[in-house]
């Protein structure tokens, strides 16, 4: 947990309340000569202090840690982390956003975990979350906030909301271009190999190379591949790019993963081109939650955009 | 249109609180309130009693509704809110308000008031925390009634109470949050520290305005007569003082004799400690209670007793005593008596305003003022006194000269006869000094020189003089004799002089703010002409230093006193435990650790009883034998039970538990008495 500064919530109130106190309590005994009302007020301006201060001394204290977090998710939909808190605060997440949660113990039973919930508004890989952290202990009179990151356990894969396909699935060696969304299917530039192998066959251009069989290619003297049972499905290969507007990218990424997830569940062998921060990937999507993952990862095609 | 909305939105439905404990502890902190109002007197026990009924089901109903709270209770407590509002309006409007002191009574019905009505309607949480403010509003008037250390309770109870409402305020609204004892602890010392820093920092109270505080004063009802004939005011003549009580007799409480038409010096009254009043004032002064003009050689009275009335009630406007200029600093005084008392006015200074609950006041020519009816105790009155304060360089340049009128200065210079030795010496102490004050400051320290203070003085003898006694005797005396030598030779040397009795401050209470006066704190001093600034009080008890003590009857007394402050209760508490204790660890220091030594200890006892105790040199089998002869039964009992033991002491052969039991029994078997 790294954190920032302290920040009084509303200070206005109990920074008046605890002069104003001290003032009415001492100016009553000083007309009356009463010293027990300058002792009252003496005990309220140092409850209003504590109140005032308290928090901030134990907010400057406080531990947060986030001990369990998904490693995926969907924008738009709820994301829980387990969070632990050395002690009672109120838990804001700010980046991605969500409603409020407390966290710390409750009792001498009860242990200090507490269950955040995230409502990430679009895709994104998140290796940490931003929450704001506030206090009023011990007499909910004044609230501190403390903006602090968590480090999450491992990367949260934000998958994009799986949008209306923008390119039909049934396109297949079309090579089908939407030039809203930016995404190309086009046939696959080898098959997928599907089905038993059978046996071994000479290298043809288009092969994948992960089918290459060394044993027999050592045999003959001749690159050679294996051959299946079966013959091979015709694989489409899904080329994503983004474009650097965020609103954009994210609705291209909605309408790729709706292509993706078409494809995949028509049981279409699909090979994904992305752009991602280390440069263009291509590589086959096997599910649908790997398609997510892929996406999350994409940012626009000049390398930059979203994380 | 925005102030309409705001005004929506303050008075939206809040959500129901949920904590039980919550509210517990705001009704806990009202219920205390409520009860310090009435250890305070503010609030009759039967209305608290009832007021704290109503509030506990008021915030059970609270509790019962809170969900949905029914609207015609709604219009109901701002019905009755209204109505005490209105009530304690025309309460207040009824009278001139001259601060809010003067208001206080109404301030308490009306925050009881709000109390009540308002605990029949808190769902939420700012419903509980406005319960709470009030009670801390109720408790402030409370305070300003409070003029001792009792009123600690009820304002620590109050305090914890509070702290426990707010502790619960951040458990609900965090859901539960803990606040561990640590943390607990931490910031209930926060606070304190914070209490005691600002306590510490501010100046301490005193009164910055007149106060009022009488109407709940229960000055004027019967007073308890500590001595038969002594302290009563007397009804059928109203303005006549206190019977001075039986001389030599004991005094009890406040019962200083000087308090009486008379102040006789050769009675030698027994004052205590106990608390007669307490003052809470802008200055320490001397509150003087009465003068003295007449002196003759044993007594002080007064040569004309006869006191104008002064009538209209509360505020008294007295008159400005003769000759006394009428300007100078004001200074109040409110004097909360502990015990019943003279029914004398105390007072610094000149009285000029007086603030009393009776029709009418006796005022003397000489500033005295009488009650006419007895004071007796948690009676409260208020003097406005003017001072005049000149300090001793401008009386010093106080032109020395009649000043009086002469009926007057003839009153104030009179003695009994000559005084010609006393005369001489104030003459020849006061050589070369032409001031009054000169002559003051001359004879004050030639009385801190030559005279030692005691109130353990031999009796005075019949017929003699008191100042001759004093001055060419032993020197030994208290206020009245170090302060009557002094006006005798005052008088002897031409200077208006008379004898003033009254109180001394005692020590201040910096939380209460009052001056607590204890019935030894009873005083006499002298108070002198000066034509410029009238009559300047000079007290030369305070530079005679005191007299030699008897080693072994201030010891005695000391050890008395220390004795007497002992708290019996825990004191014996403390030594029951601590002689309990100390009998524990010797029984277990002295009982056998093994059950071989209490086999040794049964035949050793069974021995003794038979009139044959066992020798230092013998060993345990040796001695079991001898017991077994003198059994005279032939059996070899007891020396088998030695073995045994020495067989487990020495050889390791311990033997089971019934065997140890029957063994221990075979010791213990007592023998035939011895010859």
């Amino acid at each position: 947990m790294t954190g920032g500064r302290l920040r009084p919530g509303r200070p206005l109130a109990p920074v008046v309340a605890a002069p104003l106190a001290l003032a009415v309590g001492w100016l009553v005994a000083h007309h009356s000569g009463a010293g027990w009302v300058q002792v009252l007020g003496d005990v309220v301006f140092g409850a209003v202090v504590v109140g005032v201060l308290g928090p901030a001394a134990v907010l400057a204290r406080a531990r947060v840690t986030v001990t369990l977090a998904p490693l995926d998710g969907t924008a738009g939909r709820p994301v829980r982390l387990e969070v632990s808190a050395s002690t009672r605060v109120r838990v804001r997440p700010a980046d991605p956003p969500g409603p409020d949660a407390f966290a710390g113990p409750t009792g001498p039973a009860a242990g200090g975990t507490a269950t955040v919930t995230l409502l990430p508004a679009r895709r994104g890989v998140h290796d940490r979350v931003v929450v704001d952290l506030a206090t009023a202990t011990p007499f909910g009179v004044q609230w501190w906030t403390r903006r602090v990151v968590l480090h999450l356990p491992a990367p949260l894969a934000v998958a994009p909301r799986c949008g209306r396909p923008a390119v039909p699935p049934s396109g297949a060696g079309s090579g089908d271009h939407d030039a809203d969304t930016a995404v190309a299917v086009t046939a696959a530039a080898a098959a997928a190999a599907v089905g038993d192998p059978r046996g071994a066959r000479p290298y043809e251009p288009g092969d994948h190379r992960r089918h290459v069989h060394w044993g027999a290619t050592a045999h003959t003297g001749e690159l050679m591949v294996r051959r299946h049972e079966q013959p091979a499905v015709a694989a489409r290969h899904v080329a994503v790019t983004l474009p650097p507007d965020p609103e954009a990218a994210e609705r291209a990424a909605e309408a790729a993963l709706g292509a993706l997830a078409a494809l995949l569940e028509a049981g279409t062998p699909v090979v994904l081109t992305t752009t991602e921060a280390g440069g263009r990937r291509v590589a086959p999507v096997a599910d649908r939650r790997d398609a997510g993952r892929r996406l999350a990862a994409a940012v626009d095609g000049t390398g930059g955009g979203s994380r | 249109m925005r102030l309409v909305e705001a005004v929506k939105r303050a008075n939206a439905p809040r959500p129901p609180e949920e904590s039980v404990r919550f509210r517990v502890a705001c009704s806990a902190a009202v219920l205390v309130a409520l009860l310090a109002s009435a250890s305070v007197g503010e609030l009759a026990w039967p209305l608290t009693l009832a007021a704290a009924a109503l509030v506990v089901a008021g915030m059970a109903f609270s509790w019962a509704t809170r969900a949905e709270p029914p609207g015609w209770v709604k219009i109901l407590v701002a019905a009755g809110a209204v109505a005490a509002m209105a009530w304690f309006a025309l309460r207040v409007n009824a009278g001139p308000i001259t601060d809010i002191v003067a208001v206080e009574d109404a301030l308490t019905v009306l925050f009881v008031c709000i109390l009540v009505v308002h605990s029949f309607h808190v769902p939420a949480a700012t419903d509980l925390l406005f319960a709470l403010a009030a009670s801390g509003g109720l408790m402030a008037v409370d305070a300003a009634q409070a003029v001792d250390l009792a009123f600690a309770v009820p304002a620590a109870a109050w305090a914890g109470c509070a702290l426990w409402v707010l502790v619960e305020r951040w458990r609900s609204a965090s859901g539960g949050g803990r606040t561990s004892p640590a943390g607990l602890a931490a910031a209930v010392g926060g606070v304190t520290l914070a209490a005691v820093a600002a306590f510490l920092v501010l100046p301490a109270p005193t009164v910055s305005a007149r106060t009022d505080i009488l109407s709940r004063s229960p000055a004027g009802g019967p007073v308890a007569v500590p001595v038969a004939g002594a302290l009563a005011g007397d009804a059928g003549q109203p303005a006549e003082l206190s019977k001075p009580g039986r001389a030599g007799g004991p005094t009890r409480v406040g019962g200083y004799l000087g308090f009486a038409g008379s102040l006789d010096t050769a009675v030698r009254g027994r004052l205590g400690h106990q608390v007669v009043m307490r003052v809470r004032a802008q200055r320490p002064s001397y509150w003087v209670g009465e003068t003295f003009d007449t002196w003759d050689g044993r007594s002080w009275s007064q040569s004309h007793p006869a006191r104008s009335v002064v009538g209209g009630g509360s505020p008294f406007a007295l008159p400005v005593p003769a000759g006394d200029p009428a300007t100078g600093p004001e200074d109040l005084q409110t004097f909360s008596l502990a015990r019943a008392s003279a029914n004398l006015i105390f007072h610094a200074g000149a009285a000029a305003e007086v603030w009393f609950p009776a029709r009418t006041l006796f005022v003397g020519g000489d500033g005295t003022v009488v009650s006419p009816v007895g004071i007796g105790a948690g009676a409260v009155y208020t003097v406005e006194s003017r001072l005049v304060e000149p300090g001793s360089a401008a009386l010093r340049h106080d032109p020395a000269g009649p000043g009086l009128p002469p009926p007057a200065r003839r009153r104030y210079t009179q003695l009994p006869r000559p005084y010609r030795r006393a005369a001489a010496l104030a003459r020849a102490v006061t050589a070369g000094r032409r001031s009054t004050y000169g002559r003051v400051e001359a004879l004050i320290g030639w009385l801190g020189a030559h005279t030692r203070y005691s109130t353990a003085i031999p009796p005075l003898p019949p017929g003699a003089d008191t100042v001759d006694e004093f001055l060419f005797g032993n020197r030994v005396g208290y206020c009245e004799q170090i302060s009557t030598a002094l006006a005798v030779m005052l008088r002897s040397l031409g200077v208006p002089t008379r004898e003033a009795v009254g109180y001394v401050p005692g020590p201040y209470d910096p939380v209460t703010g009052l001056y607590t006066v204890e019935a030894d704190d009873a005083h006499a001093w002298v108070q002198v002409w000066f034509p410029r600034y009238g009559w300047q009080s000079f007290d030369p008890t305070a530079s005679v230093p005191a007299a030699n003590p008897d080693p072994g009857a201030v010891a005695l007394a000391d050890v008395g006193r220390a004795l007497g402050r002992v708290p019996l209760l825990p004191a014996g508490a403390v030594l029951s435990v601590a002689v309990s204790v100390a009998a524990a660890v010797s029984w277990r220091r002295r009982r056998p650790a093994t059950w071989a030594g209490k086999v040794a200890r049964g035949l050793e006892r069974a021995g003794r009883s038979a009139g044959r105790p066992r020798r230092p040199a013998e060993t345990l089998g040796e001695y079991a034998s001898t017991l077994d002869r003198l059994a005279g039964d032939g059996e070899a009992t007891r020396a088998a039970v030695a073995a045994a033991a020495e067989a487990a002491a020495y050889g390791g052969a311990e033997p089971g538990p019934d065997d140890r039991r029957r063994l221990v029994g075979a010791s213990r078997r007592r023998l035939p008495p011895g010859p």
